[in-house]
């Protein structure tokens, strides 16, 4: 045995050698690599016309959060579908491609570097959650490649990143449309439930801030869920006993339905009213909680806030036939007709018929070049020609005219920090696990609410 | 073509990052058998520090959106240096749970359980770790001067990585080879026995946490600096099984296998997964990876321990080039009838560096009631015996009679449940076993206790003390430091070897040697930890007869010279020859003391052992 | 006094689960991490049969029986090859930790990364001394009950639990006096392995959702209730469970949910530290 082993046997001297080979490989890697002209920048460089370009979308596949990266693709797929058919982006034809960063951001960053060192002629980025966008947002800003994020994380509040763009609020705006929620509906005593991962915290504090701001509401209990855990009945008999008349939550995976279902059971098999964010629009959530509290019950007592995306804005009827014609296509995507109107879907559709037609507008699909065209088409200009569908807007430009496009999730304004901040609306399911509205929150109740 | 170049400098870094990772766990369990299972918190708690430091204050940066202390905005490289010292510190309280007197496994099970807690208060406690959003926007070192995300600037850093773990594998491999790592693989594979030889495991224990500790720690800086974020959720329990199987797939205690599983496995499975088509549902994949990693773990522990790159056999006899052979059974009896001819030559005081003293037979060790509890059942019972100085003492009684029980509190071995033990006057009773070791009360064991995967030499060797390379700081300074005085105690080594005609085994591994064999190996290498007393338990077990008398004569020689030696043996015919006096014990209790021949005249002796 | 109740039920199912993981470690001296993935496969065993058509508590059967064929499997095929190299007791642990892997997420891949739950309804509830109590719970307390009586009556009035205490005390003494050790262990798996199959499924009815790795981390409360009460004490385990399962919902209503498991970490840790051998245990010979 001894003898046959991979041992690195042999004299000091050719031990020594074998370093001294080694390190003059790793240098001459390193050295032919720096050295290279034209590094990276690829997505920098205008692409030659007739080329494919690619959307990559930088999503969770796999691991906890692996539900969304299928949405933002389905969205991907939606989009480009339409714009391929008329004819691509300046004579280019458009491919999604998925970049799995399995929500860690660690794993996020060779992710994105495997994706830079695979891809051709990347268009923009879309995707890029709570669970990565930290580490790979700057990455995406050094390679000037434009980013459409759906992260409502506060540090993007905080500093500038000027190839970012997120159409969906803060985290903070959101706890604020669940508080006014409940302000509309009268409550007084609330119970708030979140789960521990990052994504869930972050409505903590703003829900409390506004809370505190609408001055007859009182927080009775305040339960943090290990997401992770199976059982939750120490944190749902403390909210029994509380009494609220209504619970704000976020809780993913099987942490929310577990938490409601034991709610139920000790509170006699009554429902204790739920105020849920945006993420709890989910067909998986909303199949475990119907079968464990019983549909209707479920969905009398079930409000949660959203960017308003209703049925009725002109680009919706070819956003829907779209969407619902990617049936089949996406692995790991529940019925996509109750996802019309999760946020991914909908903002992420809306965000590559802008910087689709950004680009035409400018005559580049270098970001560098398009990405002010992105804040003059979502802005729009006096006399500005409403569009909400690609072809529309592209004929008008073809028309020399100036557009404003104007999409499924309405009109977007970027602020100084690229984030768009939209209406939000008092969302409802159906029996059928769809969604419809119930009416758009008073943006004046919002902005008293506010305590940012 | 050239954004390959960011790929390879990311991979570069984490191939780093885990490499390091890899190299600190595998001093600490593959050189000296501490299974950190908590191994990641360490680089969690580095990385952590990393970015608190360099980070500014929290309440007036950025909007102050995120919670976390310090906040020093330390340049580049003190919060590394602070990451390295944080991991170092941390180990010191896991000292407590590795203490010497708890078996592996159940260290193993606390130290697990503590980077759970740990990750567990990480996730929850929101003003010291942010919650589980973790914490963003760390800067990068010197980001104000280049730009972080650019090519030049991540090759650099991919740089400075690899050169960093270039220098940790200089620094674990420096400890491995001196005599101080020489203890450390001592005590992986015996800990009893290297505590008996004089070895203070909880400092090597200690020592091994905190350089791997530091290690990790720094890794743990690179990382975070790097990614620019530090979230708890990154640092899961899991992980340490990762790198876990990493260094078992790559070799455990072969540094540069350490380096090849970091490869292999955290890196390997990383990025080959990316390339794979999308199949199954979606937590399909990471579900095989893990299963994989379970099973290379159960497969490579069956198929091939020691990993793809084993251990290497540390040759000490010069004799670099003729290959160790493997003793077969034949070997027990033949080679130790040939070779036994050159004992008597041994002049044992001068190899020994033994003077010579005057024997007075004073009482130089004693009992005062000695008693051993175990679940109930009282094994040794209130025995008190003096051992005159100079004589070869013998103890002999039935199986079960608590003579090895007896030899166990002697040497340390046991704390006893009542009753004292004296050394020349003075209660020695509390004193630990590695201080008696110290103090000349040297131990041999029953049962085989060489230390398997040393070769012969190194087991003799390891047992020699207050050698100038057997400590941390020894180790540290270098060949340079301990070359010579090891090279001198390497042939004192051969020496006695050469006496107890084993010369052609002294690199071969002790663990393939015949039981004869390796009863003369632990003689040899009890006799090289220079007793002043010496408690031998059945030492001529499977020995040749002839050999026994051989080593009986020089025992008795030794003892002519001024040694002590109390000597626990079923064989009477050496009792006869060599013994005087005789302690016959029976069922824990002292039955009678005196020549072998007066013993033989006692009715009760004769009932209770020489007969049944 | 809710949380009392709370605390009855988690100590219920961690009792059941470390007398068996308890029995494991006295007579093979192995610490079984794996055992968490035998559970939560028994489990899935359990709900399948029962999605199936079968009544749950016919469908535990199904459970019972995988967990105890499984964990004789690992024994026979796994830890005891394992020990006859002699290795180090950690060793094994790490071949353990290994098993864990592999089941846990080889059931991962057949079954999805989804959760499940069972569909029968938690049962009226009943009130007394203040407690607040479903049928289904009620259930689980019984079993627990019997099983603890049913071990405790196996290790006192029969041959079979008198050969496995000896067995547990001192092998080659219990070989020698002639008990067939071989089949002691064989035994001894197969009747924990049933506890294991049995504790894993009550877990997951208890649970309300479960998931391929809901039961991961449950090893650590099985090793603080196991620490506590004595390494291969079945007793102990009892004790140990009792204490660590009220402990730990009692705290969660008096500090904070978050940090309910904390209490059990800490208990391990000082057990580890002081008195390895359990409060009521005593060191032992080798």
């Amino acid at each position: 045995m001894n003898g046959k082993t991979l041992t690195w046997s042999g004299s000091p001297a050719v031990r020594m050698r074998k370093r001294l080979t080694l390190l003059v490989a790793v240098v001459a890697l390193i050295g032919a690599t720096v050295g290279l002209p034209g590094t990276a920048h690829a997505s920098a460089q205008p692409h030659s016309s007739g080329v494919a370009l690619t959307i990559p979308v930088v999503a969770p596949f796999t691991g906890v959060d692996a539900a969304l990266g299928p949405i933002y693709e389905t969205a991907c797929l939606a989009a480009t579908q339409e714009i391929n058919l008329v004819g691509g982006v300046l004579g280019h034809q458009i491919n999604c491609k998925t970049v799995d960063t399995r929500g860690d951001p660690a794993d996020a960053v060779p992710a994105v570097g495997q994706m830079y060192a695979t891809t051709k002629n990347i268009a923009f980025v879309i995707g890029c959650t709570s669970d990565e966008a930290s580490t790979v947002v700057p990455v995406f800003g050094s390679n000037k490649t434009v980013s459409f994020c759906m992260t409502g994380e506060s540090e993007f509040d905080a500093v500038k990143f000027p190839y970012f763009f997120r159409l969906v609020p803060p985290d903070a705006a959101d706890a604020v449309a669940m508080v006014a929620i409940a302000k509309n509906k009268g409550y007084k005593k609330i119970a708030l439930a979140f789960g521990n991962d990052a994504g869930s915290q972050t409505f903590v504090a703003p829900a409390e801030a506004a809370i505190a701001k609408a001055g007859n509401m009182k927080i009775v209990s305040n339960q943090t869920l290990d997401i992770n855990a199976t059982t939750f009945q120490s944190e749902a008999q403390a909210i029994v006993a509380a009494k609220p008349q209504v619970i704000m939550m976020e809780a993913l995976g099987a942490a929310g339905v577990a938490l409601l279902s034991e709610v139920y059971q000790l509170n006699g098999k009554k429902m204790i009213p739920i105020i849920g964010t945006s993420a709890m629009i989910d067909p998986t959530f909303f199949a475990g909680i119907t079968k464990a509290v019983g549909t209707q019950n479920f969905i009398k007592n079930f409000d949660a806030d959203n960017q308003v995306s209703t049925g009725n804005t002109p680009a919706y009827p070819l956003f829907s036939k779209l969407v619902l014609a990617q049936k089949g296509k996406v692995k790991g995507i529940g019925n996509v007709a109750t996802l019309l109107q999760a946020p991914g879907m909908v903002h992420l559709y809306d965000a590559i018929n802008i910087a689709s037609l950004a680009m035409v507008m400018s005559g580049s699909t270098s970001g560098s070049v398009y990405k002010n065209d992105i804040l003059a088409i979502t802005a729009g200009a006096p006399g500005a020609k409403v569009v909400s569908s690609f072809a529309a807007g592209l004929a008008a430009l073809k028309a020399h005219k100036k557009i404003q496009y104007l999409g499924v999730g309405g009109t977007y304004h970027f602020d100084a920090f690229h984030t768009s901040f939209g209406a939000f609306e008092d969302m409802h399911y159906t029996a059928a696990g769809t969604t419809v509205n119930a009416g758009t929150l008073n943006p004046a109740l919002l902005n008293s609410l506010k305590a940012f | 073509m050239s954004s390959y170049g960011y790929y390879i400098a990311i991979i570069l870094v984490y191939a780093s990052v885990d490499a390091m990772a890899c190299l600190g766990l595998s001093l600490q369990f593959g050189v000296a058998g501490v299974s950190n299972f908590g191994f990641i918190i360490f680089q969690s708690v580095g990385a952590y520090v990393a970015a608190v430091l360099s980070m500014p204050n929290a309440s007036t940066s950025n909007g102050g959106f995120q919670k976390y202390i310090l906040g020093w905005h330390l340049p580049w490289p003190f919060p590394w240096i602070g990451a390295a010292l944080a991991g170092g510190l941390l180990a010191l309280p896991f000292v407590f749970i590795v203490g010497k007197r708890l078996r592996g496994d159940f260290a193993a099970v606390g130290l697990l359980v503590s980077a759970v807690l740990l990750n567990l208060l990480a996730t929850n406690y929101v003003p010291l770790f942010n919650g589980a959003a973790g914490i963003s926007l760390v800067p990068a070192p010197f980001q104000s001067h280049f730009n972080p995300q650019g090519l030049s600037y991540q090759f650099a850093y991919g740089l400075v990585a690899v050169i960093l773990t270039v220098g940790a594998y200089f620094l674990v491999k420096r400890i491995t080879e001196s005599p101080y790592g020489r203890s450390l693989r001592a005590m992986r594979d015996n800990d009893i026995v290297a505590d008996s030889l004089g070895k203070d495991l909880r400092m090597q224990r200690m020592s091994v946490l905190v350089v791997g500790g530091m290690i990790a720690g720094l890794s743990g800086a690179i990382l975070v600096e790097f990614i620019t974020l530090w979230a708890p959720g990154a640092w899961g329990y899991a992980e340490t099984i990762v790198l876990f199987a990493a260094i078992i797939i790559g070799g455990a205690g072969n540094h540069k296998g350490a380096v090849l599983g970091a490869i292999l496995v955290p890196v390997g499975f990383e990025e080959v997964t990316r390339y794979l088509p999308p199949v199954g549902n979606p937590a399909l994949v990471p579900a095989l990876e893990w299963v994989a990693i379970g099973l290379l773990i159960v497969l490579f522990l069956w198929f091939r321990p020691d990993g793809i790159l084993p251990e290497r056999r540390q040759i000490l006899s010069g004799n670099k080039n003729a290959p160790a052979p493997v003793p077969t059974a034949a070997d027990d009896e033949s080679d130790a009838l040939i070779k036994i001819g050159d004992l008597h030559k041994l002049d044992l005081h001068k190899l020994l560096h033994l003077e010579p003293t005057g024997n007075d037979h004073h009482v130089i060790f004693s009992t005062k009631g000695l008693t051993k509890v175990f679940n109930g059942v009282t094994v040794v019972s209130d025995v008190s015996i003096d051992i005159q100085q100079g004589r070869l003492t013998g103890m002999i009684g039935p199986n079960g009679a608590g003579k090895s029980t007896t030899l166990a509190m002697l040497a340390g071995t046991l704390p006893p449940s009542s009753g004292q033990i004296f050394y020349e006057g003075q209660d020695i009773t509390s004193m630990p076993s590695n201080k008696r070791a110290l103090n000349g009360i040297v131990r041999t064991f029953q049962l085989a206790s060489e230390f398997k995967k040393l070769t012969v030499l190194e087991n003799l060797v390891s047992a020699i003390p207050r050698q100038s390379g057997d400590t941390f700081v020894g180790s540290m300074r270098g060949k340079r430091y301990w070359g010579a005085e090891d090279r001198a105690n390497i042939e004192r080594a051969q020496e006695l070897l050469e006496g107890f005609g084993l010369t052609q085994y002294a690199d071969s591994y002790a663990g393939g040697l015949s039981g004869g064999q390796r009863r003369l190996v632990e003689i040899m290498r009890a006799l090289l930890a220079e007793p002043k007393i010496l408690l031998l338990d059945e030492p001529m077990a499977g020995v040749h007869p002839n050999l026994a008398h051989r080593i009986g004569d020089q025992l008795t020689n030794l003892c002519r010279g001024g040694m002590t030696i109390v000597m626990v043996e079923h064989e009477l015919s050496i009792m006869d020859a060599f013994c005087d006096p005789v302690i016959v014990l029976a069922e824990g209790k002292v039955l009678a003391q005196g020549t072998m021949s007066e013993l033989r005249q006692k009715q009760e002796v004769v009932e209770a052992y020489l007969v049944g | 006094m809710s949380s009392f109740g709370f605390g009855l039920i988690s100590a219920a199912v961690l009792a059941i689960a470390t007398v068996g993981f308890t029995m494991q470690f006295a007579v093979t001296n192995v610490l079984n991490l794996a055992y968490g993935s035998i559970m939560i496969n028994s489990a899935f065993v359990t709900y399948y049969v029962n999605e199936h058509g079968v009544n749950a508590w016919v469908a535990l059967v199904g459970g019972v029986l995988t967990g105890a064929i499984a964990s004789w499997l690992l024994n026979r095929f796994v830890y005891t090859p394992f020990q006859k190299r002699n290795l180090a007791p950690i060793t094994v642990v790490i071949v353990s930790l290994g098993i864990d892997l592999i089941g846990t997420f080889g059931l991962q891949a057949i079954v999805g990364g989804g959760y499940v739950s069972f569909t029968q309804n938690q049962g009226r509830e009943y009130h007394f001394a203040g407690l607040l109590l479903s049928s289904l719970q009620l259930i689980v307390m019984g079993i627990c009950v019997a099983v603890l009586v049913g071990v405790h009556g196996l290790l006192k009035y029969t041959r079979l639990g008198k050969a496995m205490r000896a067995t547990s005390a001192n092998k080659n003494l219990a070989r020698n006096s002639g008990i067939k050790t071989q089949f002691i262990i064989s035994t001894t798996w197969l009747i924990s392995g049933a506890l294991c199959g049995l504790a894993g499924t009550v877990f997951a009815m208890n649970a309300g959702v479960f998931e391929a790795t809901s039961a991961q981390l449950y090893i650590v409360l099985l090793l603080a209730a196991m620490f506590l009460g004595g390494p291969g004490e079945p007793y102990g385990a009892m004790f140990g469970a009792l204490t660590i399962g009220l402990a730990t919902e009692v705290s969660a209503a008096y500090i904070n949910p978050d940090y309910k498991d904390v209490i059990a970490f800490i208990a391990l840790i000082v057990m580890l530290m002081f008195r390895p051998f359990g409060i009521f245990g005593s060191e032992k010979t080798n």
